[in-house]
């Protein structure tokens, strides 16, 4: 694992983001978090993340239109891993093809997630 | 009507007036209904949504606790907090087959097709499956199927079925039992696939053979009934089928097993 490597939390429910940042802390990870599409794209472009674990639903928009904006600007994180609650072939084509590394089921058990991480980051 | 048997003019404009309002009313009882209906689905949809989130929060935290992540676990303690785990992650499955209801409920639901082969998605419901048979010692078995041609269908919905039947099977089964996959060609000209997923299990009685199909029925509803679920499992896989232009039904008699079938067309219709 690279050290202090910085992960930023899309995710717009407050006890899911709770749960990762104690994870991800433990783990040596440095982390940040938005719960907004709008948020998202601040947190993004005021400091680069190195990995990006993405919300696909979000109060104010889809997830994916937070890569588009963090590509443009030059700030899209060396991976991104997507988040949805269900697990369909469609939703999974359309987060691939938006530059998402893999997408994940939540919850996604930590062992897992944090495996994902450590790959993507390496 | 008159005595002569004809017609009083006005008592006929009544009686079609009568008739007419009746009508009216039913067809607005009936949007009524159906308005409630797609409320109450709605209703089920938001909530499990929303159960959904907090449960993935209570599972990641007792993870990070179970891994020892926070610092290691006597044997007890970690003992309980995998329940918690395990405890969650069946409450999660529940939820999810309700939401699969609520999304097979409607009429709005399309179907993705691809080309897939049947025998690879049965070996990996098989697999994903072996844990939770290894736990009874019940064998899972796929009986033949390497020569079947490819078939051109929505590969997540043929899986979800395979797994309700799969998981049933494995529930309904004592320990040391055996389920088994097997395909056969039917229809004219064989055009059709029959999939079956059998067990050597408890078996359903003749008379409750339509009625598992039917959403939220169990079979054995007794307050003692040691398998609990949504109720719905089955009536999802019927939806599934049927969306494929396909039947299912079930073959079983009480303490014999159960064998469950559904065919599946080789050359879908254009849609």
């Amino acid at each position: 694992m690279p050290p202090s490597a910085r992960i930023l939390i899309v995710e717009d429910s407050p006890l899911v983001v709770d749960a990762f940042r104690i994870l991800f802390t433990e783990a040596g990870y440095e982390v940040d978090a938005a719960a907004t599409v709008a948020e998202a794209i601040e947190r993004g472009t005021t400091k680069r993340p190195d990995l990006m674990l993405l919300d696909i639903s979000l109060p104010d928009g889809s997830g994916l239109e937070i890569m588009t904006a963090l590509r443009e600007h030059g700030s899209l994180p060396r991976a991104t891993l997507a988040m949805t609650g269900h697990n369909d072939s469609k939703s999974r084509r359309i987060c691939l093809d938006a530059g998402c590394v893999d997408v994940l089921i939540k919850p996604v058990p930590i062992g897992e997630l944090l495996r994902q991480i450590e790959r993507h980051l390496a | 009507m008159t005595m002569s048997g004809q017609q009083d003019p006005s008592a006929l404009r009544k009686r079609i007036n009568t008739l007419e309002r009746q009508a009216g009313e039913a067809k607005r009882s009936i949007a009524e209904l159906r308005s409630r209906d797609a409320l109450k689905t709605q209703f089920l949809s938001n909530i499990s949504h929303d159960l959904r989130t907090p449960l993935a929060a209570i599972i990641t935290h007792a993870e990070i606790l179970r891994d020892g992540m926070l610092g290691e676990l006597n044997p007890k303690q970690k003992e309980s907090v995998t329940g918690i785990v395990t405890g969650g992650q069946h409450l999660l499955n529940m939820i999810d087959e309700i939401l699969t209801y609520v999304r097979t409920a409607g009429d709005k639901v399309s179907l993705v097709r691809t080309e897939f082969s049947l025998a690879d998605l049965a070996d990996q419901v098989r697999m994903l499956n072996e844990p939770l048979a290894a736990k009874k010692h019940i064998s899972i078995e796929r009986v033949n199927g390497d020569d079947l041609p490819p078939v051109y269908l929505d590969r997540d919905k043929i899986q979800h079925v395979l797994g309700n039947l799969i998981g049933n099977a494995i529930k309904f089964t004592n320990d040391g039992g055996s389920v088994w996959i097997a395909f056969s060609r039917r229809g004219r000209d064989g055009d059709e696939i029959c999939v079956e997923v059998g067990d050597t299990g408890r078996g359903i009685a003749p008379s409750n053979h339509e009625l598992v199909f039917h959403e939220f029925a169990q079979v054995d509803a007794s307050a003692s009934r040691p398998h609990h679920g949504t109720g719905l499992g089955l009536a999802i896989a019927r939806k599934l089928v049927e969306l494929h232009s396909g039947r299912i039904w079930v073959e079983s008699q009480l303490g014999k097993g159960s064998r469950f079938f559904f065919t599946l067309p080789l050359d879908p219709p254009g849609d």
